[in-house]
């Protein structure tokens, strides 16, 4: 049954990727000639030449779709212009990185959100609630441009606890991530809390609790895990902010992932990087949507008969 | 409140930050804090960040010093034998770092490799009239153009040489992978996007560095370079933001070194465009904009005005009986009215944004200043693959912002308002002329003669308006000597010391 689902969504995976390799070609089209762009300002008309040969922009747009879709098949982006190498290795070795980031910065938000939200919910209307809620609401309107200068200033500069920058062994690691963890905790915090106490007063709990259940085994038994799918789905959403913000945090704190590779690329129209980059980003959403979705499956009954 | 929720969940991580201590033994380290990072080590890529990197390891035949001026470096000396034909007299004794020594086959390769239009290499084109190099002994080299070539010492310092025996064996993407040459340092480890670290050559011709490693790093974001570089964790940073110039001073741990570059920035009339077809109303434009005042508020005193002609004062050609245009806007608006200006002209003012220092900032003052005037001007700033397909078919609007390098030298300036050029709508037959003859004399002192003629014409024409010659701007501990500023923003890094 589940299996039947992942193979229907997986079946589905190329339409979507075909779409986003589509729009990526035309912008790419769209926005100049990559050859101007690329070259340098003195560039001789040979290197023109021999560089739009490469590109096949001598051909008709739809016979350099047609290669590009045939080459796609492979696996193959073309050679990167300013690297040595194919531009699906050049992505590949930044992608480390990125998941690294983007994956501590989501354990974070997950965690610390959703036990927030738990502290909000429970303790509704208190003192914990109202410090917790405006943080979070803080949170959500601080730019994470900023966020990361404070946190190099405070962090680096004053209490020389933390590299400003860099990438190499977790003392890197841990500003961006708190920094591109507050782009989505605030949410968690938000979401975990209205789904539980949109809970608190189902039917259900309700009876739960007149049948002598203490708060905290209604919490655990009846509560919880109902709340859990909204919170998924939430997560599932959330997942291509973590990719934009991460092309920030990147760029604040040196970290050599796919954003900043994909940003850069774009300026000088490394033609092939940018296709790798945007489509390794579109897969990492697609399956990750997928994963979500299998999860939500697989916890709720209800959804697996739909 | 939130920073006491970011500390609380900071230090819970805090026992991690001890594990993670960096383990560099004794070696002496240098860092540096790069701007802007190219992706990659291949030869000839263009930019200057990508030269910067690639002359740590691989030296040309000449180099400019920090102003600007070529020096003997794999050359010790050159002359014509020829009107087009530059014999160079190499370094004897010098070898590559894996032995093996360097000679007249080198730079025969290496003028091949350059010419070569599959490897898409930025300064081909400023040896373009190179026909090609021959060696004439182990030692000595004949570089034939075909016709007179009077900048090609200058553009000699564009091409770092290539080991042939080496690109023989390993090929251009073993060259790109791991470069080898004769300079101070030695390719240990590129991760592109993150770091490029280099050994230092015990063996140097020139005098073995004073430290074991270099480690030149990416840092894009401004304030966070800054950061680096008063932690302590970088000794030498490239482009310090103009705004936190004062937080370097403030630091106590580093200092701001500055030179003035060769680029000149100014902004380009469309001639075509009416009313600018009329030299009298870009005229009145220069006295209607404040540049001393943009020059201390914006560019806080760093760099230097144009002297109403696009070279720098370094450069070769630079005409010091021109100057400003005084900061005049009663005259500026009369001359607009004499001319019968419709003051209802819309005036874009195009620009790419964080181009160069401060670019969108300077737009929007000028257009302010016109503004006072009663001239409606706005500005446009666009993203830079916009900015070159509007150059490209040359319809920039009535104003754009660039900024021109000449380094140093005249001829590669003053082209860009010619028809090669093909920058500009502005055209003189007379200044095309006389940048043919200047390009087709040997005679340095009729060169430099032709180009006071041409300042003074474009300033009575005013194709442009002359602002600003930027600053490089880089931020040293005050630990380390040695290092100066470049005007061509390449780091010169062999001969720097520090505690």
């Amino acid at each position: 049954m589940i299996l039947r689902y992942i193979l229907r969504r997986l079946a589905f995976l190329p339409l979507t990727l075909l779409l986003v390799a589509l729009a990526t070609f035309v912008v790419l089209r769209l926005t100049g000639n990559p050859v101007d762009i690329f070259l340098d300002i003195n560039r001789t008309p040979e290197q023109v030449e021999a560089l739009t040969k490469r590109l096949h922009l001598d051909l008709p747009i739809p016979a350099q779709f047609l290669i590009f879709l045939r080459d796609l098949l492979h696996g193959d982006f073309g050679e990167s212009l300013q690297f040595s190498g194919s531009a699906a290795t050049v992505v590949w070795e930044r992608a480390g990185a990125t998941f690294q980031l983007a994956g501590t910065a989501l354990g974070l938000a997950v965690v610390l959100g959703v036990t927030g939200g738990i502290v909000c919910a429970v303790w509704r209307d208190r003192a914990a609630d109202a410090v917790i809620s405006s943080i979070a609401v803080a949170g959500q309107s601080m730019p994470s441009f900023w966020l990361g200068m404070l946190l190099i200033e405070f962090f680096a500069l004053q209490l020389h606890w933390l590299p400003t920058s860099g990438y190499g062994d977790l003392a890197h690691l841990v500003l961006p991530a708190i920094t591109l963890a507050t782009i989505l905790l605030p949410n968690f915090v938000l979401i975990t809390r209205t789904s539980l106490l949109e809970l608190m007063g189902e039917q259900f709990v309700v009876t739960a609790r007149s049948k002598g259940f203490s708060r905290g085994r209604a919490l655990l038994t009846h509560i919880l895990p109902n709340a859990v799918n909204p919170v998924l789905s939430f997560l599932g959403i959330q997942i291509g902010t973590l990719m934009a913000g991460s092309i920030i945090t990147e760029t604040i704190y040196a970290w050599p992932g796919v954003g900043r590779l994909l940003i850069n690329s774009i300026f000088h129209r490394d033609v092939p990087v940018v296709e790798a980059a945007v489509f390794f980003i579109a897969t990492t959403i697609a399956l990750s949507n997928l994963a979500v979705d299998v999860l939500q499956m697989l916890i709720d009954p209800r959804i697996r008969r739909a | 409140m939130k920073r006491r929720q970011l500390i609380a969940s900071a230090a819970s991580l805090a026992p991690f930050v001890v594990l993670g201590q960096p383990a560099f033994a004794a070696d002496k380290v240098l860092t540096v804090g790069a701007a802007v990072f190219p992706d990659t080590l291949k030869p000839g890529i263009g930019s200057f960040a990508s030269q910067s990197l690639l002359v740590q390891t691989n030296e040309q035949l000449v180099q400019r010093d920090a102003v600007g001026n070529p020096q003997p470096t794999l050359a010790t000396s050159w002359e014509l034998v020829e009107p087009t034909t530059m014999r160079f007299h190499l370094r004897q004794g010098v070898k590559f770092t894996d032995g093996v020594e360097f000679t007249a086959d080198d730079v025969v390769y290496t003028i091949g490799y350059v010419q070569d239009p599959q490897n898409a290499y930025g300064a081909a084109a400023r040896i373009s009239a190179v026909t090609g190099a021959t060696a004439v002994d182990k030692y000595t080299v004949d570089i034939k153009t075909k016709a007179v070539f009077p900048t090609l010492l200058r553009a000699m310092a564009e091409v770092p040489i290539l080991p042939k025996h080496y690109a023989e064996k390993v090929g251009t993407k073993g060259l790109t992978d791991k470069p080898m040459g004769t300079g101070p340092f030695i390719f240990q480890e590129w991760v592109p996007g993150d770091h490029y670290t280099l050994t230092s050559n015990k063996n140097y011709w020139g005098g073995a560095p004073k430290f074991d490693k270099v480690i030149i790093r990416t840092i894009p974001d401004g304030s966070t370079r800054v950061a680096a570089l008063v932690s302590g964790e970088a000794q030498i940073i490239e482009e310090v933001p103009i705004d936190l110039i004062e937080q370097v001073q403030a630091s106590g741990v580093a200092k701001v070194d500055e030179i003035a570059t060769s680029v000149g920035l100014v902004l380009t009339f469309d001639t075509l465009i009416k009313p600018f077809d009329n030299p009298k109303v870009r005229e009145a434009f220069d006295y209607a904009i404040d540049k001393p005042l943009i020059l201390k508020q914006i560019l806080k005193g760093q760099g230097e005005i144009l002297d109403a002609q696009l070279l720098t004062k370094a450069a070769l050609g630079y005409n010091p009986d021109i100057k400003a245009r005084p900061f005049d806007p009663a005259k500026a608006k009369q001359m607009l009215v004499e001319a019968g200006y419709d003051f209802n002209t819309p005036v874009p003012i195009l620009t790419q944004n964080g181009k160069y220092v401060s670019d969108t900032d300077i737009c929007n003052a000028i257009a302010g200043m016109l503004n006072n005037i009663g001239v409606k001007a706005t500005v446009d700033a666009v993203e830079g693959g916009t900015f070159q397909a509007r150059a490209n078919v040359m319809k920039m609007g009535a104003l754009h912002m660039i900024g021109w390098y000449s380094l140093g030298d005249g001829d590669f300036a003053t082209v860009w308002y010619t028809k090669a050029g093909h920058r500009t709508n502005w055209y003189s037959e007379d200044y095309e002329k006389m940048f043919t003859a200047a390009r087709s004399t040997n005679d340095e002192k009729e060169r430099i003669r032709l180009y006071h003629e041409m300042a003074a014409l474009a300033y009575k024409e005013m194709p442009s308006l002359f602002l600003f010659g930027l600053p490089s701007l880089y931020g040293v501990n005050k630990n380390v000597t040695g290092f100066g500023a470049a005007s061509d923003k390449i780091l010169h890094l062999a001969k720097v010391e520090f505690k």
